[in-house]
């Protein structure tokens, strides 16, 4: 959401390249909508930073600090120079009523957010690990819109992100993954996985989520 | 506005779980009950609510184009509004009262359910937004990114001045702000850092827990797991898809998950380029493999290991003796028992002794000449400490 109108002027913030806008565990008052720039989202998980998103012009980040004080679950980093409208939680209604939009947006955002958090929930209450690898593939053909799940399919994922969503140990993972692949269910590649038909995986996972 | 209007019979069903749709309602009259889990003892539980006339339902599937995660049935004749996105946005821009309404609603829901996801990954309390704040900035401090690492122990101090950390935080953020913080004696500061460093680590046990089984793994030899670039070499070898090739090459995004033979290969590469004076290309290979992030097992961390040190040596042969001292520092901090830290020492020393920075090259020689086991780094180290004493004792 660009919000070009000068009453905005004053909550314009400018952010050099790889300048921290906020970092993860940090007490959160504001949120942010992006005028220029690009911002990364960063966490570090197992020692290593990951990238979760990349933001563009008209983004809105640290939503989450609209209603109430929260550490942040992640770090912002200008990818560029970026000029980043900063507001405090106190205006988030006056800002709103003159630019219903910009709710509108942010409705979508947490509808979005409340969906993927239910769908990790129901990966990581299945009892067994395999079924968990299972309905994480799953979950990541489902929310691709460009897949097909009737044919096989192609994921651009890696083991690590597989662990991170399953909530396993990344040997565990690959254990299981190697196994998929010798018994030809998936083909694994160091960028992606191919697989055969996730109608059958999701046939076996649904079969034993009812039953649990 | 085209919004319509339906009427139901009792029992009728609105839409189902899973089912994928665009449209949002709202109750006019009658009775609608959403049927929908809820997780309780990390089992799920049916939950049933029932929306009330005027209420709006269906509309965060809509909104996040996810399948439905509710059933929605009407109880006794039922008539609800239909509206698409479109209807439900323009209605929205007129009353945002409403969504204020939805939107703390939402937020309350997104609260809880990431309360379960923790609570599931074993996450509850156990993290302490306080201590991991610090451990950011040591991250950032550890891996040479001066800048990320203030802002972190400068917010740390900011929120939790008077916390257990903060004496550490205000030495780092000095050290940070004085420009030299890679430049710490070994007598002094490097020992305190690997110490506090440890410290650290023993906090955050899983992480090295994860590694070490992953080493031990490796080294039974029943194992019947085969590593990733193992998988790799087959699907080369079998020439399946020759377009792998063209993807670890021309694909920027695979570099950072470059396979085992490729990590291998990358790190020869670097040696002979700077076996042949061609260290600006070595560098870029060996910073290729620094970043790499799915390492696996132990040779591949011996090379991750390796490459740090070369790197450095790189950036020494270059003159950038900044960014030499960083990147043997960042390896001594970060692999403390690595096979190449005397290495690392003894050209930290050497950096030391360009810069005609005579005390800290000494104490770098010293410390690289008296590492266990003694072999011909320590006679180098010994030799260029004897060399320095003795022009030093005859000024």
């Amino acid at each position: 959401m660009l919000l070009d109108n000068p009453i905005f002027d004053k909550f314009m913030v400018e952010y050099a390249p790889n300048e921290l806008i906020f970092c993860e565990f940090e007490p959160g008052n504001e949120f942010y909508i992006i005028q220029s720039g690009r911002v990364k989202i960063v966490k570090i998980v197992n020692n290593t930073e990951k990238t979760i998103d990349v933001l563009k012009p008209g983004d809105i980040f640290g939503e989450m600090a609209i209603l109430e004080e929260q550490p942040r679950s992640a770090s912002a980093i200008a990818l560029e120079h970026c000029k980043i409208l900063k507001f405090h939680r106190d205006n988030f209604d006056a800002l709103i009523q003159g630019n219903p939009q910009m709710a509108y947006k942010l409705l979508v955002i947490f509808s979005k957010r409340i969906y993927d958090a239910k769908r990790r929930l129901m990966i990581l209450l299945l009892e067994e690990p395999q079924l968990k690898v299972m309905d994480v593939l799953i979950m990541l053909a489902e929310s691709d819109p460009h897949i097909d799940m009737q044919g096989p399919i192609t994921l651009r994922c890696n083991i690590e992100e597989v662990a991170n969503w399953a909530g396993m140990q990344i040997n565990e993972v690959q254990k299981i993954l190697t196994h998929f692949n010798a018994t030809g269910k998936i083909e694994l590649y160091n960028d992606r996985i191919h697989i055969k038909n996730i109608r059958d995986f999701q046939r076996i996972v649904n079969s034993r989520r009812k039953s649990s | 506005m085209a919004i319509t209007m339906r009427s139901y019979k009792s029992g009728s069903i609105v839409y189902m779980e899973g089912d994928k749709s665009e449209y949002i309602y709202i109750l006019k009259s009658g009775r609608v009950v959403l049927t929908t889990k809820k997780v309780e003892d990390k089992t799920w539980v049916e939950e049933k609510v029932h929306v009330k006339p005027g209420e709006f339902f269906g509309v965060k599937s809509a909104l996040g184009r996810y399948p439905r995660d509710e059933t929605a049935q009407t109880l006794g004749d039922t008539v609800v509004l239909v509206l698409t996105l479109a209807d439900f946005e323009k209605m929205i821009l007129q009353n945002v009262g409403v969504v204020k309404k939805m939107l703390r609603v939402f937020s309350n829901q997104l609260r809880k359910i990431g309360k379960t996801v923790r609570e599931v990954l074993g996450e509850g309390e156990s993290i302490n937004p306080e201590v991991e704040l610090f451990k950011l900035g040591e991250y950032y401090y550890n891996m040479g990114r001066p800048q990320q690492a203030m802002y972190a122990f400068k917010k740390y101090l900011e929120y939790y001045p008077d916390s257990k950390y903060a004496s550490q935080a205000k030495d780092k953020l000095q050290q940070l702000k004085s420009g030299n913080f890679a430049t710490s004696s070994p007598g002094v500061g490097f020992s305190t850092q690997t110490r506090s460093g440890q410290r650290i680590a023993d906090e955050n046990m899983t992480d090295f827990n994860i590694e070490e089984e992953d080493i031990s793994e490796q080294s039974k030899p029943e194992t019947t797991r085969s590593p990733l670039g193992g998988e790799m070499d087959d699907f080369l070898s079998d020439n399946k898809s020759n377009d792998i090739l063209d993807d670890l090459t021309l694909d920027d995004q695979t570099f950072s998950e470059v396979s085992m033979q490729d990590i291998n290969e990358i790190f020869y590469e670097g040696m002979r380029l700077f076996a042949s004076g061609q260290y600006q290309d070595a560098v870029k290979l060996y910073e290729r493999i620094i970043n790499s992030k799915s390492l696996q097992g132990e040779a591949e961390k011996r090379i991750y290991e390796k490459a740090h040190f070369e790197l450095g040596r790189c950036h020494y042969k270059l003159g950038k003796y900044n960014e030499a001292l960083n990147t043997l520092s960042g390896l001594i901090k970060k692999f403390p028992k690595s096979t190449v830290i005397k290495n690392a020492l003894l050209y930290m020393g050497m950096i030391f002794e360009d810069l005609k920075n005579y005390e800290k090259a000494i104490a770098y020689y010293s410390k690289a000449a008296s590492m266990e086991p003694k072999d011909q780094t320590n006679r180098d180290a010994q030799n260029r400490l004897m060399k320095i004493q003795n022009s030093q004792g005859r000024r």
